[in-house]
């Protein structure tokens, strides 16, 4: 093939319906020209068997979850505010198995990277030709003194995987008296959703504003010095809620003795390095680590996540395993600009992974990396902001492009001519939140 | 042999710079938010797929050099390169236009079909299926998208160069603004 022929073979088959490739032979078919498994069904794992399918059809794809319904993190805080219904961020894996993913409910416990070959829990085992492993996040209980998973479960809900949790908090916040203290303990970076405990603190407020509970205090105590979007959180919460030691929302950094290292459920009460504190609601947001299965599979090689290689997400331990989400750590790490563990993240690496790999299976040259995310905080009905985030490839590494990335406006101009933006401005970012989600969930399991 | 060389030469050249020229990749990216092939399930954000070539390159090329005023969207051109941003602008242009019809009151209908009537129709055409060469489609377009798109124009914290666009926005009654983006967006083929 002469390079022009390539190209054009490459456009067929990265056309967006894929349609030249639906047109194989139900009996080569029958025949894929290679297996991928995929293990986890969240975002990244939703959207990297669906892109597989969508760029090559003679690819069989099959994907490994245990839940037969997914909860979407992204605006979960909402539902904790009673602002939305958990309904409206939930799906199942139904779209993609009429893709042609095969889906199979169950939980991976082996991965034998010589062998290529992963066992499930009930004694079957799938091979495969590339594995992708997205299984998030897992949580370290031990690094928190008086905390179990049961006890998260049941009484200090860390409602840092959307579902039970979520619900649970829900209900203690609309069960807190008027004057009631919610505590949020942030662990140590890095963790799933860097802006998320800072939205939850102002969705909190929000519920407690309109809902009879003028006196409520949210009190975030925080194992880290500074936190994502912190200029516009800051000015949200002092302009809606009252920020500070006199407002609804009170921040301590670790610095100043916010990094919470006990509790006790059945005194209600947190300590930190310097202080007890005594909570009403008390969310408990323990440290993370990439989740079970990729320890099991020798995929933790970096701290308490997986490596990987910028150009195509290739775990730097074992080769034909590709670590995508929440667990793997990637970015522009020599700017101290990390790959945030983000839902569109893990759907941007996921569209590599699936590029990468139909490109050498097809014996065609490797497509051009790019990363990109798109994260919306919502801190009341109308008022949102955002921050967007753009990689590239360079010589092998990942390269932070700061002209495409950055938060949304503070303010309109700065220094002494800086004026407030609008809040028409804050109110069309609410809703393209909601859109967001509505599009990405359609992107990675529609 | 001195030709030999030269198309060697020209091979060897041609195969990354036609991989580094690859929009797809890029263009996937936008699906997270737009939808793939740019059809939006949301009704906050637009479809982009099947728009005009020309309004997509403006459009992108001005929130790039800070001449319009975006949300979200002019933080995140001003990463690409002008050959991507016409890139994607391509690659957008060609993908098929997919309306998405949305139910509305007849009143809302009929009244914005006058309102599009006396304002809109000149550039975008009655039923919004037949614009000028550099103007969006309308029909089947997000109504709460074309609603808040309208606000941006009628308001004076964003810089939106389309004079005519922004005189017409302004010139219109707040309530012929709803109707009209309900109506557009109640259109379908």
């Amino acid at each position: 093939m002469d390079p022009i022929d390539r190209r054009s073979f490459l456009k067929s088959l990265t056309a967006a319906t894929g349609a030249a490739f639906l047109c194989i032979p139900a009996a080569r078919a029958a025949q894929p020209k290679a297996r991928v498994v995929v293990v986890g069904g969240g975002f990244g794992g939703a959207s990297v068997a669906k892109y597989l399918r969508l760029l090559d059809a003679g690819i069989e794809v099959t994907l490994v979850e245990r839940a037969t319904r997914y909860t979407s993190c992204p605006l979960s805080n909402e539902v904790i505010s009673h602002s939305r219904d958990i309904q409206s961020l939930q799906t199942g894996y139904e779209r993609l198995a009429r893709r042609g993913v095969r889906i199979v409910h169950g939980e991976v416990v082996g991965v034998d990277p010589a062998g290529k070959k992963v066992s499930l829990a009930d004694g079957k085992s799938l091979d495969y030709d590339a594995l992708v492993v997205s299984p998030g996040v897992d949580f370290n209980y031990g690094a928190v003194a008086g905390l179990t998973p049961e006890i998260s479960e049941t009484r200090l809900p860390h409602a840092w995987k959307a579902g039970a949790q979520t619900l649970l908090l829900r209900k203690q916040l609309a069960a807190m008296p008027d004057g009631g203290r919610f505590i949020i303990a942030v662990p140590k970076g890095p963790f799933r959703c860097p802006p998320g405990p800072y939205e939850r603190a102002a969705q909190v407020a929000m519920y407690c504003k309109h809902h009879g509970k003028k006196k409520a205090k949210v009190l975030i105590l925080d194992a880290n010095d500074s936190f994502s979007k912190r200029p516009l959180f800051e000015q949200a919460w002092k302009e809606l809620y009252g920020y500070g030691p006199n407002g609804m929302i009170e921040w301590v950094a670790g610095a100043s003795g916010g990094a919470v290292e006990e509790v006790d459920a059945d005194a209600m009460t947190c300590r930190t390095t310097f202080d007890e504190f005594k909570a009403d609601v008390l969310n408990v947001i323990p440290p993370h680590h990439a989740g079970k299965i990729a320890k099991t599979a020798g995929l933790v090689n970096s701290g308490v996540w997986c490596a990987v290689r910028p150009d195509n997400m290739e775990s730097t331990a074992h080769k034909d395993i590709y670590v995508i989400g929440d667990a793997c750590a990637g970015g522009d790490l020599a700017s101290n600009n990390p790959f945030p563990k983000s839902a569109h993240m893990a759907n941007s690496q996921a569209k590599v992974v699936a590029a990468s790999l139909v490109a050498k299976l097809n014996g065609l040259p490797p497509p051009v990396p790019v990363y990109t995310n798109t994260c919306y905080s919502v801190v009341a009905h109308d008022w949102g902001f955002s921050v967007v985030h753009l990689y590239r490839v360079e010589g092998n590494t990942w390269v932070y492009v700061k002209e495409g990335s950055g938060i949304s406006p503070v303010t309109i101009g700065s220094g002494k001519d800086a004026k407030p933006v609008s809040r028409l401005h804050r109110k069309i970012e609410a809703q393209y939140a909601a859109g967001w989600l509505d599009n990405l969930m359609t992107d990675a399991f529609g | 042999m001195r030709h030999t060389i030269l198309s060697l030469a020209l091979a060897l050249l041609s195969a990354p710079t036609l991989a580094a020229l690859d929009i797809e990749p890029l263009a996937r990216t936008c699906n997270g938010c737009h939808g793939v092939g740019g059809v939006s399930v949301a009704a906050p954000i637009p479809s982009i797929g099947g728009l005009p070539k020309a309004y997509l390159k403006r459009v992108m090329k001005q929130w790039k050099y800070g001449e319009r005023t975006s949300i979200t969207m002019d933080r995140i051109v001003k990463g690409f390169s002008d050959d991507q941003i016409d890139a994607l602008a391509e690659y957008f242009a060609r993908q098929p236009w997919v309306p998405t019809p949305q139910p509305a009151a007849e009143a809302v209908l009929a009244k914005g079909k006058a309102a599009a009537g006396d304002t809109c129709r000149d550039c975008h055409g009655l039923t919004g299926n037949d614009p000028d060469v550099d103007a969006p489609l309308l029909n089947g377009q997000w109504a709460q998208y074309l609603e808040l798109e309208l606000m941006k124009y009628r308001s004076n914290e964003f810089k939106m160069p389309h004079r005519k666009m922004k005189k017409a926005a302004r010139d219109m009654k707040p309530d012929d603004v709803s109707a009209a983006a309900r109506y557009y967006g109640a259109q379908g083929k």
